[in-house]
């Protein structure tokens, strides 16, 4: 049987110059919560919107439920839920009537649009307020009445694009455990773009790293984190960091690694803790004093570090639509100065 | 297809009918016009009351009683244009706000999001310009100038004027669509709508008595959806005033409906054009 989701060597380049995804490939497999991590700009959105039947492929090929997105994307639309990263509720309706538009656009039977609406009111927490105009609605309220829109019509694939981008960690958590009970309850294959790299080791079963449009790594969150090989030590010394500093680290017990970072070096080891004391003694020894000594556990940032070789940052870049638009008006500026 | 198009055109009805400032806007000025120009440029107060001063004026106000009730006329069918402007603003406002988004990414057809924007484009021009219409016959019970109606009421007479107040309303809802499909920013879109506004309101017939017009602009005119709503209206508002038109109401209602298939193939084509996927 076919995943749910395949992607195959997905392309996109805007305007012929922006390439925002460079030959992505995947499979999804049924009932699986996948993370596609990545900071701004990587082509998470890119790649989402071409899954969703909703951006033309450059080239490649992907299927969701089994369709080609690219040849019968109003198919694929019937089939997957899509919860936006911005707000697409229309402000001037209550809650309760953009469910009821949202109802009828996906074809919930009459019969049970009303039950399925109130189901939902009262599953979100938003029954209280359902008969208000959303542009009254706090942010929390709009994102879970946004996740309504998207599974009205009880979706075996649901799309997350940044879904609780802006949200508060109480709302976070609140969101994503609606999330997790539904794709409990109802078997949903959930496919998630974030950038909160906490979000994804904490609730993906697997996920993919996206870097300028190309995938790096594979695997699940732990998996992920065993390639670092146990933790990392981060030691800078208060001089130039030499040559002869690298072999003193290498020397250490059980060292496993030893890389340069910026102003120092992380040296990968089974256990941190037992390393610093060692390591602390050995410089006092050699007559290097040191300027700071840190110890991360294996973590998602660390993994995007060992992946791309730089930190992952929340706010980094503009997105690739956002690059293809300021390209397109550069472009259009130029036209215009022309003549 | 039916249920999703009328979803989204009751979404496009709740939100025109909440958004009473731009009710308002939309009788503005065909409301000012009825109350400041029409009460002031009353033409026949400047012919002999003689017969043949009379005659002359049924002739320049083609059977028209007097030059308010040929005016009231004209801002009944210029509600088409001031009511649809909204049409073609709110894709946008939907654009802008995610809406357009949301409904693209549904397993809609764009014929039913472009098809529910024009069908309300319709409708709500309707119930707007039967209110003009009650408003300037209502100034005529307060001392003010007033729409004289000497015509006696038919049915026929009734579906022929709703009939041009839908067609020329399917016509520049189309004519806005178009434009809102193409136009990314507002302040563009709204720059674009005034530039059309009054030269298309100037060019009809819709103020000036027929009479006083050089030939040339009268052929200008007779071409003008406007005028071409505006002359059904007057043929069956006015007794008499078919002996003064060339072509009977059915006439009208052709070239009217002619322009607004040419403006529906042109704003379907942007539309869809829009509402395809990206890239």
């Amino acid at each position: 049987m076919t995943d749910p989701i395949v992607a195959q060597d997905l392309v996109k380049v805007y305007n012929g110059k922006v390439t925002a995804v460079n030959g992505v490939s995947f499979q999804v497999a049924e009932g699986e919560l996948f993370g596609f991590l990545g900071p701004n700009g990587a082509g998470k959105t890119t790649t989402v919107q071409m899954l969703t039947g909703n951006l033309r492929l450059t080239s490649g090929r992907a299927t969701v439920a089994g369709i080609d997105v690219a040849r019968e994307p109003l198919a694929v639309k019937e089939r997957i839920g899509l919860v936006f990263q911005e707000g697409t509720a229309d402000p001037d309706l209550t809650g309760r009537e953009n469910l009821e538009l949202a109802a009828a656009l996906f074809r919930v039977p009459m019969r049970s649009t009303k039950t399925v609406i109130n189901g939902l009111l009262e599953r979100l927490q938003i029954a209280d307020a359902a008969d208000r105009l959303v542009k009254t609605f706090s942010g929390g309220m709009r994102r879970r009445l946004e996740l309504a829109v998207g599974i009205i019509h009880s979706p075996k694939i649901l799309f997350l694009d940044e879904p609780t981008l802006g949200l508060d960690p109480q709302g976070r958590a609140g969101f994503w455990r609606y999330v997790l009970e539904l794709r409990k309850e109802k078997g949903m294959t959930v496919f998630v773009t974030t950038h909160y790299l906490d979000e994804a080791d904490e609730m993906c079963d697997r996920i993919a790293i996206i870097d300028h449009g190309k995938i790096v790594a594979t695997g699940t969150p732990s998996q992920l984190k065993d390639r670092l090989g146990g933790d990392v030590v981060t030691v800078r010394p208060t001089g130039p960091a030499g040559a002869p500093f690298e072999t003193l680290l290498r020397g250490l017990p059980r060292v496993t690694a030893v890389s340069a970072a910026e102003g120092g070096y992380r040296v990968k080891v089974p256990k941190g803790e037992e390393l610093i004391p060692t390591l602390v003694d050995a410089c006092t020894r050699s007559g290097i004093s040191l300027a700071g000594v840190s110890l991360k556990r294996p973590s998602l940032d660390e993994v995007f570090l060992e992946f791309t070789g730089r930190e992952f940052r929340e706010d980094e870049g503009m997105s690739a639509t956002d690059r293809a638009v300021r390209l397109g008006q550069v472009q259009q500026a130029w036209g215009r100065a022309r003549r | 297809m039916i249920r999703e198009l009328s979803a989204l055109t009751r979404r496009e009805l709740l939100r025109l009918s909440r958004n009473p400032q731009a009710i308002a806007t939309s009788l503005l000025i065909p409301l000012l016009y009825l109350l400041l120009f029409g009460q002031a440029f009353n033409i026949g107060n400047l012919l002999s009351s003689s017969p043949n001063g009379q005659v002359y004026l049924l002739q320049a106000l083609r059977g028209a009683p007097t030059y308010f009730s040929y005016f009231a006329a004209g801002m009944t069918g210029f509600v088409a244009l001031t009511a649809t402007l909204f049409i073609g603003a709110n894709v946008i406002f939907d654009r802008l706000f995610g809406v357009l988004k949301r409904t693209s990414a549904s397993p809609v057809s764009p014929t039913a999001i472009f098809g529910s924007r024009l069908l309300a484009g319709m409708i709500q021009p309707v119930g707007l310009a039967f209110l003009v219409l009650g408003i300037a016959i209502f100034l005529g019970d307060i001392g003010l100038n007033g729409l004289k109606v000497t015509a006696a009421f038919s049915i026929v007479g009734a579906v022929e004027i709703v009939l041009a107040i839908l067609i020329v309303s399917a016509m520049f809802a189309s004519l806005f669509l178009a434009i809102g499909f193409s136009i990314e920013q507002p302040q563009s879109y709204f720059a674009v709508v005034n530039a059309i506004n009054l030269p298309v309101l100037l060019t009809s017939a819709a103020l000036y008595p027929w009479g006083t017009m050089p030939a040339w602009f009268q052929t200008v005119a007779s071409y003008n959806p406007i005028t071409l709503a505006v002359t059904v209206l007057r043929e069956n508002l006015f007794a008499g005033a078919t002996s003064y038109y060339p072509y009977g109401p059915a006439v009208y209602l052709g070239g009217l409906a002619a322009w607004a298939v040419a403006m529906f193939l042109l704003a379907t084509f942007l539309a869809a054009r829009a509402l395809a996927p990206k890239g």
